[in-house]
């Protein structure tokens, strides 16, 4: 890696010129009949993760190749399936291959600090073709995450702890199938009326690590592969088995991509949900409070609300033991009922079960799998200070929830909605 | 824009100039009201500020879209911050001498990556959120004015 800024050069070059034989899969394809539309479902698992500790943790495989090459390629496992954000981003003591790293607009590098409420993750974007199941998408930009080819500026490592190892990560990477087609969005992109270069997400970096703030084209932004993919690139379904109470220790599902693609993904018999097009959020109707910043969101691994009836998990008796602080401890199994309405005004009633989480994990240290595990979001006493519902992983179990992504119709509608 | 309301110190000036670093620097958790004036240079972005009935909030919209908040009671310390935005602002500046006990116990997560929760005796730090749009506030509870909800600081 001593020459990147060469090395992104040749790379970019070479991707836009080899890109037309990726998709065609060699030279002599003329006479090859009409393929058939590709699979366009993956298998899913929820099980401890890499680190074998994660909880209501839904994971998929991924390969990825070096743009245009279809044998200098690599399949990762225990890629986490998160609704809640968008891009690909791997790993990079995970990641063996050398991937091209792309340009920010000044001619340097282009790194990015994603921020998580834990911590950050640091690293460059770069472009892979990216293979998930069957489906395909070439020279996606995705972030590399945790590459030591770029010392972390200042400026992200000041949002806290860096998270770019497996065991702080929690997986080999994350594969963001959210609502946006872009990770950041308009935000980070130029603007003739305003400044966007102190985004605080993306950064142009020296081969020295000196580090500015700048903005990013749309599409050269970390990009939702779902909508790269050569079809079936509306939207995705995940479609989790329900799980019975206290719970179990694995579970295994599918991801569909596409809606209204193919037969296994058509809509009509769901509710859908509109979100809103700045945060993805909806509306839940809780205890009487109305909180306008609710979400659908497989990268949270509980329920998360603020109920000032519930009893809230203690903090731990002795410091090294495991901290369920956040968390709900009632003393018995609590049924509660909430209302998700949709920007679009349609409204639905959803019944769900608290239990207690220290009990849940204790009694069950085998259990990935916990469809009662729930905790606090704001951590406030009183509910009234929170705008927000996290509905997350629990609620997947049991059903097909659709991701549409913003700007495409479906045979229902136009995203960015969600359904189930 | 012209506020009622005039507070010394200079965040108020320093947030009206247009500094070429991109960087948050006002008054940290736990600092004096009056010690924000050294930083002021680097601060880029608009602010208001609104008197309530024991301490003066500081409302600093940042380059980021994110506002972060800082609650500082009348000619005292600041007590509390809290952020709402598509962005985390920068916490080291915005905790000052407790951000490393945010980043020992954030190592030691349990909520995923979408909570955290921290409660020291000295130190309360809640922070959520998903990406573009997160949230999230720290506070010193023993440092609240008399008559101050931890339901105000949001």
């Amino acid at each position: 890696m001593r020459n990147v800024a060469g090395m992104m050069a040749a790379g970019l070059i070479g991707v836009s010129s080899l890109s037309f034989v990726s998709c065609g899969g060699g030279g002599s394809s003329a006479s090859v009949a009409p393929a058939p539309a590709p699979s366009n479902v993956v298998s899913v698992v929820v099980d401890g993760g890499p680190n074998n500790n994660s909880v209501n943790t839904v994971f998929t495989t991924v390969t990825v190749c070096v743009p245009g090459s279809t044998t200098n390629c690599q399949t990762i496992d225990h890629v986490q399936v998160d609704t809640g954000s968008n891009g690909l981003r791997l790993l990079a003591p995970v990641l063996t291959l050398s991937l091209p790293v792309t340009m920010a607009t000044d001619g340097n590098s282009l790194v990015e600090c994603t921020q998580f409420v834990d911590g950050y993750s640091w690293g460059p974007i770069a472009l892979a073709d990216i293979q998930v199941g069957e489906e395909t998408a070439s020279s996606v930009p995705i972030q590399v995450i945790g590459s030591s080819t770029f010392a972390v500026d200042p400026n992200c490592s000041n949002k806290g702890t860096a998270e770019d190892t497996v065991a702080a990560f929690g997986a080999n990477g994350i594969l963001g199938i959210g609502v946006f087609e872009q990770d950041c969005g308009p935000f980070c992109a130029p603007s003739t009326t305003v400044d966007n270069s102190a985004n605080g997400f993306y950064y142009s970096c020296t081969t020295a690590s000196v580090c500015v703030g700048t903005t990013v084209a749309l599409n050269s932004q970390v990009l939702n592969p779902v909508r790269l993919f050569a079809t079936d690139n509306d939207g995705s379904i995940l479609d989790l088995p329900g799980v019975a109470a206290p719970g179990t220790t694995t579970l295994t599902g599918s991801l569909i991509f596409g809606i209204d693609t193919q037969s296994n993904n058509s809509s009509g018999s769901e509710t859908i949900l509109g979100v809103d097009l700045i945060y993805g959020d909806f509306t839940t109707v809780f205890n009487a409070q109305t909180l306008s910043r609710s979400f659908l969101d497989s990268g949270t691994n509980g329920i998360f609300f603020d109920d000032s009836n519930l009893t809230q998990c203690p903090p731990p008796a002795i410091s090294t033991d495991p901290s369920f602080l956040g968390f709900y401890c009632p003393a018995s199994a609590q049924s509660l009922t909430a209302t998700l309405t949709g920007t679009n005004n349609t409204s639905i009633p959803e019944t769900f079960t608290v239990d207690n989480a220290q009990t849940l994990v204790t009694d069950h240290p085998t259990f990935s799998v916990l469809p009662t595990l729930a905790g606090t979001w704001s951590g406030a006493a009183n509910a009234a200070t929170s705008d927000t519902f996290d509905w997350g992983l629990p609620f997947y179990y049991g059903r097909r929830v659709f991701t549409a992504i913003e700007n495409q119709r479906t045979a229902v509608g136009t995203g960015p909605y969600v359904a189930f | 824009m012209r506020l009622g309301i005039d507070f010394k110190g200079g965040c108020c000036v320093g947030a009206l100039l247009v500094a070429l670093v991109p960087r948050l620097a006002c008054a940290a958790l736990g600092e004096p009201e009056s010690s924000i004036s050294g930083d002021v240079q680097h601060l880029k972005g608009s602010i208001k500020s609104t008197l309530r009935t024991n301490y003066r909030v500081h409302e600093i919209q940042l380059p980021s879209g994110t506002v972060l908040r800082e609650f500082a009671a009348a000619g005292g310390n600041v007590f509390a911050v809290a952020w709402s935005g598509p962005a985390i602002p920068d916490l080291r500046q915005a905790l000052g001498r407790y951000f490393d006990a945010y980043v020992t116990s954030a190592q030691a997560k349990q909520g995923g990556h979408r909570h955290l929760r921290i409660e020291q005796s000295e130190f309360v730090m809640q922070s959520s959120g998903h990406m573009r749009a997160f949230s999230g506030r720290a506070y010193l509870p023993q440092a609240l004015p008399p008559g101050t909800s931890v339901d105000e600081i949001r």
